[in-house]
């Protein structure tokens, strides 16, 4: 009934919030988080996103309340959280290192918030055997955490947190410490509780793939404030600037001048080629841009008619290569999917680079 | 939680336990003389009264500056032992509280308050108590007189208590002080007993109180016999132990201390010796405190151990000072004061001189290094 | 305004006092340690420099005398930190890096002085070193070790005092430097070596520089102890005096409660100085890489000539050791040791059924309030330095460890200046008869409160808490906060996170600290010699008197006791606290 209620709830709207720490080492003040507005829906899952130092796990301490807003107000489903400790707000966060109580089974890990809240026996008993069963953790009750392998601790701290069904899950970078192959594996099992739960999640991370994996909507974040909102697609293909182009992916950076503009579309001469496309910024004639050109946006061909360039470095990675291949001065990133189906060029060779207009984006200088 | 405040609320149960049972009577003894005397005479008491006893043992002049600092409001109920002129000290400080005693017409005038304030229960002389195999060893002869503990063959090799916190050690001061006065006073020896010779003056004063040239020149001895002082102890019986266990040669002590170690595991090991040129000897006091919380068993306390039967404790616990009270019994170990030289000791000059002598000797000669 | 209430520690404090629990224990520890540890150190402080004492200061400064007095106590605090630092520098150094027989032997004899009563070491090196000692005297027939008279050589003085602090004391250093040895890469002096440096090049260039930070702050705890120690001088002194045996004295003797103020504020400089520079300096030197992975075995040393005189000098300390400890039981069980040696249990008779059986249940059963409350406090401490922001929180640190950075004689002083009467406010209405509220009740001196125990426990707690501090703040550090943020998370308080999460895991830090406690407070004197009261024994001052008295018997079967009871307690102590939860287990396996 309770979790019937609670998945029309768990709106959360950030006012303004900012955060001040005192600098390390003594004098003056670090801005950590400064007048961040954010509005998250009911059952959205929202990654927090960005490079160490950016804000976004402060961000998220102060959605859970463990560390005072400087300035500015939380709430949460319309009510103001701000002054509430954290231990009565209706969140659960799952940690960075997991934060299992090692001194006790996971059986009473998961059913420790539970006692807490002064359920029953039978009751505790029932909702941790369905989440166990949930995460498939089924005969693992009776061990201790370090008994466990690390993707099945990253599964108890989950089903801790999964248990106490809150109105809002908070993951701090939960997959950074498991190996590469697993956390693909975790990340998909954490898309598909979150859409079958539509529990609310504030998820922070550096890691741009797994941003794009799981969330309704990215918050890239940038020295404590926020650079761009938007649905992964959008980040991606129409990133407002340069650093948000630069930290999502990889991207070739060209600068180009504006030869024409009309309805934020500008004419520009890439690599020898002119083609219009969209600029974000309102650019007017006679600007330089950066263009933005992603890997893909990129093809070698041998076409004498294009652009010279000449391959400096090929890395076969199986699904793609990447060569780094030089254009007068500047050297670019050109990925080719499915090495299989086109030529593969050596290092030393002098190719023809080709450019498609859709995958190029256009940001002010 | 509930087990935790439990545990507390058990931990503060004990402590109210512990504390005293204030419905009960009760007696505060401020205690002197050796520990086991403390402890028989406080159960003795107890036993017979079945008033709650405890005592506190402190030498005589930590006594006196406890007394001193708590004057407002006093811890301590009946002062029981210690020489005398720590008493006088107190007495003129208005420390103490007159009380005319049914059982103290028993002792004789010369060993009690004129006033009532303090009266004697025991008497001792001062002595040299010394260790036979070390004084071979050294090529020393028991000590016979204060000149032969200057010997530099004894250097490091002598130990007396502080007189700051020893009455003992401040009767063998106020000796010293005595015999000087004597020197300057009759230059020519002293007279005889009967004998009446016109003194100098400078030795004593109209009222017969040493001069300060007599307590200059005391001073000056034990600066010189420092050299062969090896440590100043709190307590002044505690340089009779280091004398039998070979630490030291020569102990200045109460002779009956003496013959007690003697008694106690050092016979044969030491000797017990007395200066020609005189010797003090102290009278153990009594007095009840100035505001005694506990007046009434203080009194009763004052009453019973002046006697026989009190003072006869003394001998269980081989404390062999001879008790004031003439009805006691007497141990055939306790030295016969007939048989020593005594000074005329001054009680009441030595009790005024006290505290400075003290705060002098603990500046001038205790801390001073030794070459 | 705005400004005021939107500062950080105004927010900082807004933030605990949300949750009451911790509101009140910041609050209850706060107001503990200003009237436990504060208060009597200003009181004491104030004195000094009050109307009377400042002229005493230049008296005492100027006295050749009491400059004599000074230098003393510097040299002892310089010799014993050089000699303990030392011992316990050759007894790791042969345990961690010397191929050596008896390790274990000569570890658990390393460990024995943890347990020392005071003057039982001092006392029996009296009967074995004396000069009519059973070894001196005995086996070699001389009194001094050379020379004669005033230039005897014996044990009393500055040399036996040094032998005997040392010896009680070195434990301390040797644990210290034993830990850094063995966190010590060893590829460092692998690559020493590698790079062709000499053994003895390697241990003179790389050893000892990486392991000085540990050095230099075990001489600076040996120091402080040596010159704050007040038993050692007062039975071995002989003519060295130190100021804490002149402070003793002013105040036992003379009852100068100014003059010994001064020369506390004296002997204070060199212990505070001593403490800040450990504190603030030698803290973040450390160089020590503590990898958690040692990259290989630690080449231990094999060489004949160095290996063996290493092994023998450290055997030979630890017969010392064995000697000393032999003479505390041998002297419990003999008339008078070396002179009557007379089978006889009076002496335990004394102690268990005499008059001595009340000072001992009496310190037991104040040690057993005081420890817990101590451990608990410790804990909380820790807890709150380590986890929260608040101002004043290096200050709650820095003020709780004073407790044992400050003489205990400066304490106990304090004690009798500051609550020898009741403290009481008068409520500023009602003229003549306006209502007086006892704000603490007199806690020293006859009459106190509970017979003076309460000064008693508090004194005893706040010689402890600083370790249990210390233990707790280690333990923490090693501990993510991030599982106590998962149980708060999760809808636990701060209390309830607390005893669920953050006690049983830090539970071997609160065990040692219990146990640290309770030996503390089981042998601690310079402070409480001040505070003992007719009804209330301590064990410790008895046994000081029965030494002052040369009863050595009595006050061996008194150290024995003594010993027997702590190494009960510490038996319990690990069956009821140190019950295996497995967290221990999982901490070191990295959950």
């Amino acid at each position: 009934m309770a979790a019937a209620n609670k998945a029309n709830s768990g709106s959360l709207w950030l006012e303004k919030i900012s955060k001040v720490f005192p600098a390390r080492g003594g004098s003056g003040e670090v801005t950590a988080v400064n007048a961040v507005d954010l509005t998250i829906q009911q059952g959205e899952f929202l990654t927090l996103l960005g490079p160490s130092g950016c804000g976004k796990t402060t961000t998220l301490r102060l959605i859970a309340g463990f560390e005072m807003p400087s300035s500015g107000h939380i709430l949460l489903d319309g009510k103001d959280i701000t002054n509430q400790p954290p231990n009565k707000r209706d969140m659960a966060m799952v940690f960075q290192s997991y934060a299992l109580f090692p001194h006790m089974t996971v059986f009473d890990n998961i059913a420790y918030g539970l006692h807490i809240r002064k359920l029953s026996r039978s009751e505790i008993k029932e909702k941790v055997a369905n989440t166990l069963d949930l995460m498939g953790l089924q005969d693992l009750g009776a061990r201790r955490p370090n008994e466990l392998s690390g993707g099945q601790q990253q599964r108890v701290a989950l089903a801790r947190s999964l248990v106490m069904e809150p109105r809002v899950l908070l993951f701090d970078e939960p997959l950074s410490n498991l190996d590469a192959k697993l956390r693909v594996q975790m990340r998909s099992e954490i898309h598909a509780l979150q859409r079958r739960l539509s529990i609310t999640s504030v998820y922070v991370t550096h890691d741009q793939v797994e941003a794009m994996a799981l969330s309704d909507r990215i918050v890239v974040m940038n020295k404590g404030q926020i650079e761009q909102i938007g649905t992964p697609d959008e980040i991606y293909r129409r990133p407002i600037s340069r650093f948000v182009a630069d930290f999502i992916g990889r991207a070739n950076f060209l600068e180009a001048r504006a030869e024409a503009v009309m309805n934020n579309q500008a004419t520009v001469t890439l690599l020898g080629q002119t083609m219009t496309i969209s600029a974000a910024g309102n650019p007017k004639t006679g600007d330089t841009l950066v263009a933005v050109l992603r890997p893909e946006a990129l093809k070698l061909r041998v076409d004498p008619q294009l652009q010279p360039a000449l391959v400096e470095q090929a890395m076969y990675l199986g699904s793609e290569i990447e060569y780094r291949v030089r254009v007068g001065q500047g050297i670019l990133t050109v990925v080719e999917n499915d090495p299989r189906a086109s030529h593969i060029f050596r290092e030393g060779e002098t190719v023809g680079i080709d450019t498609i207009p859709e995958a190029v984006h256009l940001l002010p200088a | 939680m509930n087990k935790k405040i439990l545990f507390l609320l058990a931990m503060l149960l004990v402590l109210v336990i512990a504390a005293p049972v204030f419905a009960q009577e009760t007696l505060t003894v401020l205690c002197t003389p050796q520990e086991d005397w403390c402890v028989a005479m406080t159960q003795a008491f107890q036993e017979q009264t079945g008033i709650q006893t405890s005592y506190v043992r402190m030498s005589s002049g930590e006594s006196l500056a406890r007394i001193r600092a708590t004057a407002d409001n006093p811890e301590f109920s009946v002062w029981w032992g210690g020489p005398a002129d720590a008493f006088i000290a107190a007495k003129d400080e208005g420390l103490l509280e007159q009380y005319e005693s049914p059982t103290a017409a028993a002792i004789p005038a010369d060993l009690k308050d004129p006033d009532n304030y303090w009266t004697g229960v025991y008497v001792g002389a001062l002595g040299f108590c010394s260790n036979n195999e070390i004084l071979a060893e050294l090529g020393v002869d028991v000590p016979a007189s204060w000149a032969d503990l200057l010997n530099p063959a004894l250097e490091a090799n002598v130990a007396m208590a502080h007189p700051a916190t020893s009455g003992t050690a401040f009767t063998a001061f106020w000796t010293v002080v005595t015999l000087e006065a004597d020197k300057l006073e009759y230059p020519d020896g002293k007279p005889a007993e009967g004998e009446t010779v016109e003194g100098t003056g400078e030795g004593y004063d109209e009222t017969g109180t040493p001069t300060q040239q007599a307590i200059d020149n005391a001073f000056g001895y034990f600066a010189q016999l420092n050299n062969n002082i090896l440590q100043y102890t709190k307590s002044g019986s505690a340089p009779g132990t280091m004398a039998g266990n070979g630490e030291i040669a020569v102990a200045i002590i109460f002779s009956h201390d003496c013959v007690k170690l003697q008694v106690e595991g050092f016979e044969g090991v030491l000797t017990t010796s007395f200066p020609e040129e005189g010797t003090g000897y102290e009278i153990g006091g009594m007095a009840i405190i100035k505001g005694a919380p506990e007046l009434e068993a203080a009194q009763m306390w004052y009453d019973w151990a002046l006697t026989p039967e009190a003072q006869a404790v003394a001998l269980t616990v081989n404390s062999l000072q001879l008790p004031t009270n003439p009805d006691s019994p007497v141990s055939d170990l306790s030295v016969n004061l007939s048989d020593v030289n005594l000074v005329v000791y001054n009680f009441v000059a030595a009790g005024a001189n006290r505290t400075p002598i003290a705060e002098r000797f603990d500046l001038e000669v205790a801390p001073a290094p030794t070459e | 305004m705005a400004a005021i209430i939107r500062s950080r520690p105004i927010r900082q404090f807004r933030q605990i006092f949300q949750d009451p629990v911790l509101a009140v224990a910041l609050i209850a520890v706060s107001l503990f340690v200003f009237i436990a540890v504060i208060l009597p150190i200003l009181a004491m402080v104030s004195t000094g420099f009050s109307a009377e004492g400042l002229p005493l200061f230049q008296n005492y400064l100027q006295n050749p005398i009491y400059q004599t007095i000074i230098t003393n106590t510097v040299v002892l605090g310089l010799t014993v930190g050089i000699i303990g630092t030392g011992l316990g520098f050759l007894f790791a150094y042969v345990q961690v890096k010397v191929k050596a027989p008896f390790k274990r032997f000569m570890h658990l004899i390393a460990l024995v002085p943890i347990i020392s009563p005071p003057f039982a070491l001092a006392s029996a090196a009296i009967l074995t070193f004396g000069r009519n000692g059973m070894i001196t005297k005995g086996i070699f027939g001389v009194r001094c070790f050379w020379g004669q008279g005033r230039s005897c050589n014996d044990i009393y003085g500055l040399d036996g005092l040094t032998m005997v602090l040392a010896l009680s004391l070195f434990t301390v250093a040797y644990l210290n430097l034993k830990g850094m040895m063995l966190a010590l890469d060893p590829a460092m002096e692998e690559a020493a070596t590698n790079l062709g440096a000499s053994k003895w090049r390697t241990f003179r260039t790389v050893t000892i520089p990486m392991l000085l930070p540990g050095i230099l702050s075990s001489f600076l705890l040996l120091f402080v102890e040596a010159i704050a120690d007040l038993g050692n001088p007062l039975v071995l002194g002989g003519n060295f005096e130190v100021l804490a045996t002149r402070i003793y004295v002013t105040i036992i003797g003379l009852y100068d409660t100014n003059a010994a103020a001064v020369l506390s504020v004296v002997l204070l400089v060199p212990s505070l100085t001593v403490f800040i520079i450990q504190r603030y300096w030698v803290n973040r030197q450390s160089v020590v890489s503590v990898t958690g992975k040692p990259t290989g075995t630690p080449q231990q040393i094999t060489h004949p000539l160095v290996r063996w005189p290493l092994v023998a000098l450290v055997l030979a300390i630890c017969l010392l050791i064995i000697i000393l400890y032999a003479t505390i039981f041998v002297g419990s069980f003999v008339k008078v040791l070396g002179v009557n040696n007379e089978f006889t249990i009076d002496h335990f008779d004394f102690v268990i059924n005499g008059y001595g059986s009340e000072a001992m249940t009496d310190t037991t059963l104040l040690s057993i309030i005081s420890t817990p409350l101590a451990g608990i406090l410790g804990m909380i401490i820790a807890f709150l330095v380590v986890r929260k922001a608040f101002l004043g929180r290096g200050l709650l640190d820095f003020s709780t460890m004073l407790g044992i950075a400050v003489p205990g004689t400066i304490l106990g002083i304090g004690y009798l200046l500051v609550f020898n009467n009741d403290i009481q406010l008068v409520l500023p209405f009602g003229g003549e008869n306006a209502p007086v509220i006892t704000l603490i009740p007199k806690l020293t001196g006859g009459r106190a409160i509970f017979g003076g125990a309460m000064a008693i426990v508090i004194v005893y707690m706040v010689r402890s808490i600083p370790a249990a501090l210390r233990s707790g703040v280690a333990a923490l550090s090693q501990i993510d906060p991030a599982i106590e943020e998962a149980s708060i998370s999760l809808g636990a308080d701060n209390a309830l996170t607390f005893r669920k999460i953050t006690l049983p895991l830090i539970r071997p830090a609160f065990l040692s600290g219990l146990i640290y406690a309770f030996a503390r407070s089981m042998t601690t004197i310079s402070a409480i010699v001040f505070l003992t009261t007719p009804q209330t024994k301590i064990m410790t001052a008895q046994i000081l008197n029965e030494v002052e008295n040369g009863r050595f018997g009595n006050a061996f079967a008194y150290c024995v006791i003594l010993i027997l009871i702590v190494l009960v307690a510490i038996g319990i102590l690990y069956l009821t606290v140190g019950s295996t939860t497995g967290a221990e287990r999982t901490l070191e396996g990295g959950a």
